[in-house]
Order: structure tokens, then C-alpha cells, then sequence
């Protein structure tokens, strides 16, 4: 019963007060009451050809970071389940950019990325090669914001993967051994099915760690260049919201946020049903 | 590992819930409650021009003198903008401050919808002598007759010039070019051929180029906007936005994140940039430079930095004793201190007669240059940038596009589009 309250009161009650306040207009900073509109933030942000862009960069960004941070996540737990020297030095150094602020990392690889004096354009500049502009070309801005943010979550895909694979059935691996199963087979026949739970849960809430990334994108491009290049559905909600003061609209945005990943969430959910 | 629909269902509400506006109390009427503080005044600053230390120092002083009514210094963000929007926060439903830091940009919003409270009737009540701020700066706070705020760390654009590479493209030492046509004819190519580098840096569309920017779009018959008329799609505007997109083509002009860093490390030879970056730059400057005013014809340029305001939605007891800390904050001497130790321009009229002052100006001409510039080379802000909300990033993302190469007609006209739609939905239905 106590987590129920806490789950009206902190998830349930916020969620359907933030769809009621998607039908006003509402300045934020207003002292000057918000009036209704209906349908009006919904139309408007269904016509702005930005928001498809924003879509489609939110995409983007999210399949990159959840299949990167998985990818690589499983890699490096598949090679540091072995007995290696000085594997759990490796493993710390591999997680321990999760626990680090997204803000703190940000800036940090500016560092890394910046065309000027950055540690890409240094080594480039080594090979007689010019540093992409990370800051103005759209293309490379979404690539940076994205790799940095594989880069900080990899530690947590790592650790998921990193425990699964160790309750993993030793009777299989024995067998595929006996049974000279070549590496890739094994992997993709014995190791794989095993982790297909892990994987589901790492798919969910990777995604939805994913679309809520705000600090790196802030920190690093402040959603720009041009605008809006590297700007993502939550960063929409906070830029229509607290810089130009439209709640209502922030909260359209929000709300159609929430249906996209329920609707994705769902479909999630019946196909592992369907599976077991 | 098992995970159940419920769990799934828990964790995406949970995760969506919190991109959502779920903190915020109520749809207006925030300042119609009057809050009470906890006996310590708040001061929200971004602390302009690295001044953390500095206004450490001052509200240090302020303590000291005034016990009973202590400050407390908080971080409102790295910037104007953030701290415009951590305010935003606050009026929606969390504990507001006493006093906060209010740009050019962020001011006018809040004054217009009320967040902030006119202060005219509090100088009176508390005897509160306002006729030696600078007044061109005071009165850039004035709606409809009453000010919402008091000038603080104003500034404006000024070139600064790395004095060696001048020389050694065999320009003059003392001064700056003197029309953007001279910039483009003579001083850009001559110093990209002496040095190898772009000729000038100013930041992106992120960091104010729409600032640094505004006064040549002046120099060239455009602007933003005439009042409440936009002017993006006048043919000198447009011609204005070529001039730049031909410019950074040509390598003469470089647009960077970070120009003051870019200038410092010497990737280019002028830098445009606020005069509050004079400080900073003392220190990391790779040799001597000069500084100089933007080209002409005059106004060149405009004024822009931020100002001081108090919340509306504060007991009237803290808004006196608030009062009381923006004066003491910006009077004679704090300001002739903040304006040495930051670059930004003195707020005070009569610092320029304390004798400490004047010989620092005679000591350092860099500074004295945007003194000079505001009396001769400046005029108030289009209100397409200041006036509307979020008009400064939204300019600044169109010239962003400009200086990529984009069609410079088709990139204003959807500006247009975009600033009319706010000014019609926020503006006009409440003037």
C-alpha cells in the first residue's frame, strides 16, 4: 500500500497533471493565468517541420546509444569474464564514468572534440589530417553527443552483462565444449539465449535512460548547432519550457514523449511475452 | 532475471514522469503569494565576467555592515540564460530569491509578466539615490515608466586586436577598422596573408553571435526589428547576413564555441567579444592587444551585459532589505571595483571623478574603450532580440545556419515566420 501512494503521488498524479497542462498556454513565468487551447500545442508542434527533425535526431540518438552501449557492453564483459591480470582495475575503470556527472563529462570531452585545440584534432593533426568541426557541421555535433554518451553509459551495460554472464549455465558451456562447438557458434547459440532476459532489460531501460539525456547535450551544444541539430525530444521539453517559457507546449511535447515510449514499451513487453 | 509487466510499465512511467513539467505547482499566479525567507538573503548570480571571488568579497562587506540582514552568494547557473531559467523554475512552484542576476535578454520577459517587481516606489520607501547610475543604462530597464531592474555588469562588444600581428600586416596600431567594408577590403585579407590565420573570431549562435553581430547588421541600413515590425526580410538585413556568410567563406572571419579561448591561444589575430572578457583576457592573452569599437557608421554596436531585479513574489520586507543590497552592490565603489577586476563598464556616473578610477582608465585604455564606445559608438537593442522570448537564440540559430552557408533569404524569412508567431500569441494580445 505505501508504494502505491508513493506512486500516485510521485508518478501518477505529476504524469496526468502534466497532460492537463498540455491543453493551455501557459508562460511559466507568467503571474497572469494560463488559458485553454485544446488541441492548439499538439497541432502546432505536429506542423513544425523542427519537431520531425527533433524526432528523427531523437532516434537517431537513441538506437546509436542503446545498440552501442549493448554492443560494447557485452564485448567487453565477454572479455573480462575471463581470468586476466589486472581485470578488476579494468572493470572499475570501465564503470566508473557511469557514476560520474553527465555536466562533469561534458566538459571533459570538450577536450576531446573541440576543432580548435581538442585531442581528436591533435591527433589528426599528426597524420596531415583536419579535425571534423564537431561545434558547426549538424552531423558530427549528433556523433559527438552521442559517442560521449555511450561512453559514460557503457559502464552499466557492462556491469548488467558482466553479472549475467557469470550465472550463466556451466552444464551448456561444458556440453558446446565436449561437443567442439566452434566460438562464434557457441556464442550465438549457448551464451546468447541465456542472456536474451538481461538483454530485454537492458533494452528498456537503456532506451529510457537514453531519451531523457540532457545534461551532455546542454553541456556540449547546447542543442545547436544551427539551432537545433543536436536537440532531442526532453531537451525540447526543457528548451520550450524554462528558455522560452512555454510550459504548455513543454508539456505537449512531454506528453507525446511518454505515449512514443509506452507504445514502444508495450510492443517490448508482447514480443518477450511471445518468446516465453 | 525476471522482470514482470508491471515492473516495465513502473519504470517507463517513472522514466517519462520526470521528463515531464510533474514539479510545477499550479498555471500562474505564482507572485501573488508573498514568501516569506529564512532571514538570509538570497543572491542568484552567474557570476558575470568570473566574479564568483569578487562578489564573495562584496556580500562579504555587506555582511559585515549590515548583520541583522546577512546575504548568502548561490549559483544560478553558468550562464544568463540559465539562470533566467533556474528562476523560471522557481516561480513555478519553488523558494524564490531575493535578488537575482537579469540579462538583456532574460529582463523584459520577467518584467512583462510580472515576475519581477517595478522597483521606483521601493527606492522611494527606503531613500534610495538613483541619479548617479549611468543613466542610458538605468533607463534600458524602463517599462512602461517604471524600472524592474538596475544595471550591473554591462557591457558592450568591442575588437580587440593582438597589437604584433597589426604590425606585422603593416595596419594601424591605435584604432580599428572603420567600416565593416574596410574590415572586409583591407584588414581581414591583409592579416590572413601576414598571419596565416583568420583575421577575427566571434562566437556561434549559442554564445551570443546575435549580440556581437547586431551592430553591423545597423551599418548596414538592416536590423532585427523596427519596435514590434521585424525587419529580417528587409533586403538590407539580408544583405547584412550575406556580408557575414561571405566573410566566414573567405576565412576572414572564424565562428567558434569558445572565442575568447580560441583569441587567447592566438588561433586568430582580432577577437569580437563582450568588454567583461577584458579581465580574463589580461591573463590569457598570448601578447599585447589592443582594444577598439566596433565599425561604424555609427552606432556600430549596442549595449548588453545584465542588470540586477527583485521578485515579485517576495514579502515586502525582503524586497526592502533587497533594495538596499542592489544599491549597495552596484554604488560608487563597488562599481569602480567590479569594473577593474572584470572589465565590464562602470554603472555609476560619478566613478569616472573618484581619482583611484580615473587613473586606472588613464593606466588602462583597453578599459576605457567601451566607456568611450557607449557615449559615441551605441544605441538600445532591437527588441526582436531582447523583447521577445527566446528571439536571442532563435536569431542566434539562424545565423548559425547563415554561417554554415545556407540561403541567407530562406533562413530569415522562417526566422520571421517563427518570431512573428510569438509575438502575436505572447506579445500583442497583453501590451
Amino acid at each position: 500500500m505505501p508504494n502505491v501512494v508513493l506512486l500516485i503521488v510521485f508518478t501518477y498524479r505529476p504524469l496526468i497533471d502534466n497532460i492537463r497542462l498540455s491543453f493551455y498556454n501557459w508562460n511559466i513565468s507568467s503571474t497572469r493565468p494560463a488559458t485553454f487551447v485544446g488541441l492548439q500545442n499538439y497541432i502546432e508542434w505536429a506542423s513544425n517541420p523542427v519537431s520531425w527533425q527533433i524526432v528523427w535526431q531523437t532516434i537517431i540518438f537513441t538506437v546509436v546509444a542503446v545498440f552501442g552501449s549493448m554492443v560494447i557492453g557485452l564485448a567487453l564483459a565477454l572479455l573480462l569474464d575471463r581470468k586476466l591480470k589486472g581485470r578488476n582495475f579494468v572493470r572499475s575503470l570501465i564503470f566508473a564514468p557511469y557514476v560520474i556527472s553527465g555536466a562533469a563529462i561534458g566538459v571533459a570531452f570538450q577536450f576531446v572534440f573541440d576543432p580548435g585545440y581538442g585531442l581528436i584534432q591533435d591527433l589528426l593533426g599528426r597524420v596531415g589530417m583536419d579535425s571534423p568541426d564537431f561545434y558547426s557541421s549538424p552531423g558530427w555535433a549528433l556523433f559527438m553527443v552521442t559517442a560521449t554518451y555511450v561512453w559514460k553509459n557503457l559502464g552499466y551495460t557492462f556491469v548488467i552483462y558482466l553479472a549475467a554472464l557469470q550465472g550463466l549455465r556451466k552444464d551448456l558451456d561444458e556440453a558446446a565444449e565436449i561437443d567442439r562447438t566452434p566460438r562464434a557458434r557457441k556464442f550465438f547459440r549457448v551464451t546468447l539465449p541465456q542472456l536474451r532476459p538481461t538483454t530485454f532489460f537492458l533494452s528498456i531501460t537503456v532506451l529510457l535512460n537514453s531519451l531523457q539525456v540532457f545534461d551532455i547535450i546542454n553541456v556540449m551544444t547546447a542543442g545547436g548547432p544551427l539551432g537545433t541539430s543536436t536537440t532531442t525530444l526532453v531537451f525540447q521539453v526543457y528548451q520550450e519550457t524554462f528558455v522560452n517559457s512555454r510550459a504548455g507546449y513543454g508539456a505537449a511535447v512531454a506528453t507525446i514523449m511518454f505515449l512514443a515510449v509506452l507504445v514502444i514499451t508495450v510492443v517490448q513487453v508482447r514480443m518477450q511475452d511471445k518468446e516465453n | 532475471m525476471i522482470i514482470s509487466r508491471r515492473s516495465v510499465f513502473t519504470l517507463a512511467g517513472l522514466g517519462i514522469a520526470t521528463a515531464g513539467l510533474s514539479a510545477c505547482a499550479g498555471t500562474g499566479g505564482s507572485a501573488s503569494q508573498q514568501q516569506e525567507g529564512s532571514g538570509t538573503l538570497q543572491f542568484w548570480s552567474n557570476h558575470p565576467g568570473s566574479s564568483r571571488d569578487l562578489e564573495q568579497k562584496l556580500i562579504d562587506a555587506w555582511n559585515e555592515a549590515n548583520p541583522d540582514t546577512p546575504a548568502e552568494l548561490i549559483d544560478g547557473g553558468a550562464d544568463y540564460e540559465e539562470l533566467g531559467q533556474k528562476f523560471n523554475a522557481a516561480l513555478a512552484g519553488g523558494d524564490l530569491p531575493d535578488v537575482i542576476v537579469a540579462s538583456d535578454v532574460t529582463w523584459f520577459n520577467f518584467a512583462f509578466t510580472e515576475a519581477t517587481t517595478p522597483l521606483d516606489d521601493l527606492w522611494a520607501e527606503n531613500d534610495i539615490d538613483t541619479s548617479t547610475y549611468v543613466e542610458t543604462l538605468l533607463e534600458d530597464y524602463n517599462f512602461e515608466g517604471k524600472h524592474y531592474g538596475v544595471p550591473y555588469s554591462r557591457s558592450t562588444p568591442l575588437m580587440y586586436w593582438y597589437t604584433a600581428d597589426l604590425e606585422k600586416a603593416c595596419l594601424p596600431t591605435d584604432r580599428g577598422p572603420q567600416t565593416w567594408q574596410e574590415f572586409a577590403e583591407e584588414w581581414g585579407p591583409k592579416l590572413k596573408e601576414a598571419t596565416g590565420k583568420p583575421a577575427l573570431v566571434v562566437a556561434d549562435g549559442s554564445n551570443y553571435l546575435d549580440w556581437y553581430f547586431q551592430g553591423a547588421f545597423w551599418t548596414f541600413g538592416g536590423a532585427y526589428s523596427d519596435e514590434w515590425d521585424l525587419k529580417f526580410t528587409d533586403p538590407k538585413t539580408v544583405e547584412a547576413g550575406k556580408f557575414l556568410q561571405k566573410m566566414v567563406q573567405d576565412g576572414l572571419v572564424s565562428v567558434v564555441k569558445d572565442s575568447a579561448n580560441d583569441f587567447g591561444i592566438g588561433n586568430a589575430s582580432g577577437l569580437l567579444e563582450s568588454t567583461g572578457s577584458l579581465g580574463g583576457l589580461k591573463e590569457s592573452a598570448q601578447g599585447d592587444f589592443i582594444t577598439t569599437y566596433l565599425p561604424g557608421p555609427k552606432p556600430g554596436t549596442t549595449t548588453g551585459g545584465a542588470g540586477l531585479a527583485i521578485p515579485a513574489g517576495i514579502s515586502d520586507e525582503r524586497k526592502a532589505v533587497a533594495v538596499k543590497f542592489i544599491d549597495f552592490m552596484t554604488n560608487t565603489e563597488n562599481t569602480i571595483t567590479f569594473t577593474q577586476e572584470t572589465g565590464y563598464m562602470p554603472v555609476r556616473s560619478d566613478a569616472a571623478d573618484v581619482p583611484e578610477q580615473a587613473k586606472y582608465m588613464e593606466e588602462n585604455p583597453n578599459a576605457e574603450t567601451a566607456i568611450r564606445q557607449l557615449e559615441e559608438n551605441t544605441k538600445p537593442q532591437d527588441f526582436a532580440r531582447v523583447f521577445v522570448n527566446g528571439g536571442g537564440q532563435a536569431i542566434g540559430g539562424a545565423l548559425d545556419k547563415i554561417v554554415a552557408g545556407q540561403d541567407v533569404e530562406e533562413v530569415f524569412s522562417a526566422l520571421q515566420d517563427e518570431l512573428q508567431a510569438t509575438i502575436d500569441r505572447d506579445i500583442k494580445p497583453n501590451l
